[in-house]
């Protein structure tokens, strides 16, 4: 794909992957075939700061883990209370990295 | 795959742990109720899940009505404590991942909307109805 586009995804989306991986969906990208840009362009990533919020305001009953993606973690916060209120704390410092991983499943159905 | 899979079994076999901790330390008392809710303290309201303990207590000594009672949820989360370490342990001993795949299809049927939308619903009409019980 044409440098130019993929540094501009980089620049308007490497907020939602973790900077190990930039490199990485930089190189994929650069080889992939152009057919696939728009849907690379289209993908419904979510923000980091957003479910770090929605964690906290609604994190003991699991909205944020539905939010991402991950329904069955999400079941079960919301079943045991946030994890008697022990997970919740966990998930207000996990949950950032976790959004980032799913981002970054979401890609890779693309990349490879 | 395998590291996926082995993650998600040892979360399960922790909160059952936890779990049958939490109902052993809690059983002799069916009407007490204790409190570790986060919603609870902050808000004075009742989480949607509050009440369970007293549901699986009451339901352990025999009362099903005083479990349906308090928390309907109890009885959703008693099964996958009976069910969940029975499944985890015959999936490690035959080194097969069936509880895994159970798992992702769960999540899958879950994601669709027309079950997202009634589970949410029910959800919340739990949710008004322990407010009005006020657990």
């Amino acid at each position: 794909m044409d440098a130019q586009k993929v540094d501009m995804f980089i620049m308007t989306n490497g907020k939602f992957f973790e900077s190990h991986q930039i490199g990485q969906i930089r190189e994929r990208l650069l080889v992939l075939d152009e057919s696939k840009w728009p849907m690379i362009q289209s993908l419904p990533l979510k923000d980091p700061s957003t479910s770090l919020i929605v964690s906290i305001l609604g994190g003991s009953m699991g909205i944020d883990r539905f939010i991402i993606g991950d329904t069955g973690i999400g079941v079960g916060k919301l079943l045991t209370c946030g994890g008697f209120g022990i997970w919740t704390i966990i998930d207000w410092f996990m949950i950032q990295g976790a959004t980032r991983e799913k981002n970054m499943q979401k890609l890779q159905q693309f990349l490879y | 795959m395998t590291s996926t899979r082995n993650r998600l079994y040892l979360l399960l076999a922790l909160v059952c742990t936890a779990g049958y901790i939490w109902l052993f330390i809690n059983l002799p008392n069916a009407e007490s109720s204790p409190d570790v809710c986060m919603i609870k303290h902050v808000t004075g309201i009742p989480c949607p899940s509050c009440g369970s303990t007293r549901s699986i207590t009451s339901l352990l000594h025999g009362d099903v009505t005083g479990s349906l009672f308090w928390n309907p949820m109890g009885i959703l989360i008693l099964l996958i404590m009976l069910i969940a370490p029975v499944w985890i342990t015959g999936d490690v001993l035959l080194k097969k991942q069936t509880l895994f795949s159970f798992y992702q299809q769960f999540e899958k049927t879950l994601q669709q909307r027309r079950v997202a939308i009634p589970a949410i619903a029910l959800v919340l009409l739990n949710w008004i109805w322990n407010i009005h019980k006020g657990l």
